[in-house]
């Protein structure tokens, strides 16, 4: 084995298929975004050179930094959601959860499969008002909340929460399984030796699972990260963006200046900065691994 | 590294031979050939038999093949080739109509637009014209002679919208817009159709003291919001005062403008549009009238569609009515001035145009009116001869609105171009929702104005 992969030619075999497909795929779509950013209008039709010009737009562009703002403020809760509520389910499955594990496993993680427009639809309904209330607002009604009643996808303080529930809602059976997997690796053994010295649950997470777990729950961030950044269809099925650019991302709106406004120049920027801020989101969360093998 | 340096050069030079040819080059030639053929066309005589040219059209719209304009096309096409031209071969594409504008622009970037396309009229027609991808179909018209197959308000209309002396598209609608009214709600609460403005905002008032929501609109949709906007706006500022906006003539920010936003914003805050109207959507708002949830409903006359299917309108054949848009001062714009548009349109691709796609331009032409009559009891645009044989009270009454009609004018969104429009459907719903207000909504619309000037 060693002597096939000392091999030049045989490393060249099996890597450069992979490499071409990836180049073609990733590598050239990318270096063409950055070729096309620095032009205006759409390509065939007024395609004019400009320069830096569309970055230094970026920067005056309203609509570019509210939707940012969206997007930040949905990352953030979206991936701590996922994670931390498919952490704490998974943990529920391994230490609380004694009867019905699998039936209730099956139901958490039942959403992940359901397709996003589906999911969409659905939470449109309970979320609905008029004609008729939904199953949220039917229930603030029947239990004497009724002065909580409130379009809550349809006003702008809270229709980007409600997404957010969504979302989080969608996602976490699926790092829960994730993380149920993780658990039942932790041999016996420690979580005994850990009881026997007197640790508590609270210690018992704190000192043994949570660093026994750091890889999976750093790998789930980035996942759930770059999940969340492209947010477009879940929103695009649940809100259409609205109302007015309140649940807006910034996907949407490239998606927006590109094919609907004809500045597939101006697209192209906000492409690369959707780019960058994977980049440099994955590279953050990852910070947190690196400084682990270091010490 | 002498090899590896010349092999990143030979790359970076393949990378920029790529993009220029993308670029340019293509469209020299694919002009030319445009102007050639274009010449032999002109030269036919149409007046005789149609010689059976073999001809293959390409078709796309976003009508499915059973349904709408769909069922129309291609029944025409299936006739023409089955009586007139055994040569003739069609293609039939359909897209979503969300992404037909999108699909549109980049055909015509690289040169590859179908014959024959359905598009949008307004704006973004105005840039394929300007781009001159589209076939003058004033010329084309009077060359086939066939002027007196197409109804005059739809030419008139469709001039209006691209702001052209001639005519680049052809119609596959004639529509008005005005509001739909519940009979039994209107009775229960004792109004009479309002003729005037003050009349409308009493009427309203009064179905709101009788515990009846007064409006329905779909704010999900956005476009039906801002046709409220449009509809006082027009009635208190003329008829043309969104092509004068839409020119520079007139600032979106005029007092007049934001006091017709600010008349969408009194509603909604007095409560008339119910809870949650930015939720609600087309359909449902249709529905919400024709089951008495809801008394007006501005909409177009496509609206008959859901008014005769008796499962979806349980108000009957008689339970909904229709009134133009109520006058504020008759010296500004008349009774008889409605809110009108010719729905989609048909463009046709300049450059490959051809005497075959003429002749069958023709038999389009002169057939469009009675054929839409027979299949769908519908107006489109064009003269007809035959009464459809069983046509409903909706339909009628719709037809005798179109008779009413003296002047037309366009939706808000008619003259802005897409990045305009979107922000003037975006920010609607915050003006109803109250977290903007007249003046900044107006003033979001203005912005983008200027900064695409």
């Amino acid at each position: 084995m060693k002597r096939v992969l000392g091999n030049k030619k045989a490393i060249a075999l099996f890597v450069v298929p992979a490499l071409v497909l990836y180049t073609i795929l990733v590598m050239v779509p990318v270096i063409w975004s950055l070729y096309y950013s620095l032009f205006n209008g759409s390509p065939g039709l007024n395609w004019e050179f400009v320069g830096f010009d569309n970055y230094l737009k970026l920067f005056s562009d309203k609509k570019f930094l509210d939707a940012l703002s969206v997007n930040a403020r949905y990352i953030s809760v979206v991936t701590v959601g996922q994670v931390g509520l498919g952490l704490l389910l998974a943990l529920m499955f391994r230490f609380w959860l004694r009867r019905c594990k699998t039936i209730v496993r099956t139901l958490v993680f039942f959403p992940v499969v359901l397709p996003t427009v589906a999911v969409g639809q659905l939470f449109a309904k309970i979320y609905e008002i008029q004609p008729s209330y939904g199953l949220l607002n039917s229930f603030l009604d029947s239990v004497g909340l009724s002065n909580l009643v409130q379009p809550w996808i349809g006003q702008e303080s809270t229709a980007l929460a409600m997404l957010c529930i969504m979302d989080i809602w969608v996602a976490m059976g699926f790092y829960s399984v994730i993380f149920y997997g993780a658990l039942l690796d932790i041999p016996e053994d420690i979580l005994e030796a850990a009881r026997i010295d007197g640790a508590g649950s609270f210690q018992m997470f704190r000192r043994i699972l949570l660093p026994l777990l750091r890889p999976m729950i750093i790998t789930s961030l980035v996942f759930s990260f770059s999940g969340t950044v492209k947010m477009f269809e879940s929103a695009l099925a649940l809100t259409n963006g609205g109302p007015g650019t309140a649940t807006k991302s910034l996907s949407m709106y490239m998606y927006d200046v590109s094919f609907t406004y004809n500045k597939v120049g101006y697209g192209s920027v906000i492409a690369i900065v959707i780019f960058l801020i994977c980049i440099v989101g994955s590279g953050v969360i990852n910070m947190f691994d690196v400084k682990e093998d270091k010490r | 590294m002498k090899r590896r340096v010349l092999a990143a050069f030979l790359s970076v030079a393949m990378m920029a031979s790529l993009l220029v040819g993308c670029g340019s080059g293509s469209n020299s030639g694919e002009t030319a050939k445009g102007d050639a053929e274009a010449q032999s066309w002109q030269d036919a005589d149409y007046t005789g038999e149609d010689p059976q040219l073999e001809t293959k059209l390409k078709f796309l719209t976003i009508w499915a093949e059973d349904n709408d304009n769909g069922i129309l096309i291609n029944k025409i096409c299936q006739d023409y080739k089955d009586n007139v031209n055994p040569n003739f071969e069609w293609e039939y594409e359909m897209v979503a109509a969300d992404n037909l504008t999108q699909k549109i622009a980049t055909l015509s970037a690289s040169n590859d637009l179908p014959d024959v396309f359905a598009y949008e009229a307004g704006a973004p027609l105005r840039t394929l014209i300007d781009a001159d991808k589209v076939a003058d179909i004033s010329e084309v018209v009077e060359t086939i002679g066939v002027e007196d197959s197409l109804s005059e308000s739809a030419v008139a209309l469709m001039k209006g919208l691209s702001e052209t002396d001639a005519l680049y598209d052809l119609p596959l609608g004639l529509n008005v817009e005005g509001f739909w009214y519940n009979k039994e709600l209107f009775e229960k609460a004792g109004c009479e159709v309002p003729a005037t403005w003050d009349e409308f905002e009493e009427v309203l008032k009064k179905l709101d003291a009788a515990g009846i929501q007064p409006l329905v609109t779909g704010g999900a949709d956005k476009w039906l919001a801002t046709r409220l906007i449009n509809a006082y706006a027009v009635r208190t500022m003329g008829n043309d005062i969104m092509t004068k906006a839409a020119n520079g003539e007139a600032d979106y920010t005029d007092e007049g403008l934001v006091a017709a936003a600010q008349k969408l914003a009194d509603w909604a805050e007095a409560g008339y549009f119910g809870e949650g109207v930015t939720t609600v959507d087309a359909n449902t708002a249709g529905s919400m009238v024709m089951s008495g949830k809801g008394a007006i409903f501005y909409n177009g006359s496509w609206f008959t569609q859901n008014l005769t299917d008796p499962s979806q309108n349980p108000a009957g054949e008689d339970g909904i009515g229709f009134f133009n848009i109520p006058v504020v001062d008759e010296s500004i714009s008349s009774a008889t001035s409605y809110s009108m548009n010719c729905g989609n349109i048909l463009a046709l691709d300049k450059a490959k145009f051809n005497e075959g796609t003429a002749w069958f331009l023709k038999y389009f032409i002169e057939n469009m009116g009675n054929a839409a009559m027979e299949e769908l009891g519908t107006v489109k645009g064009y003269t007809y001869t035959t009464e459809a044989e069983s046509m409903d009270s909706y339909t009628k009454l719709v037809l005798n609105e179109i008779d009413k009609a003296t002047e037309g004018f366009a939706w808000w969104e008619a003259k802005m171009d897409a990045e305009l429009s979107k922000t003037a459907q975006e920010n609607v719903q915050p003006l109803l929702n109250g977290d903007m207000t007249a003046e900044e909504y107006m003033q979001s619309i203005q912005d983008v104005y200027d900064l695409n000037k």
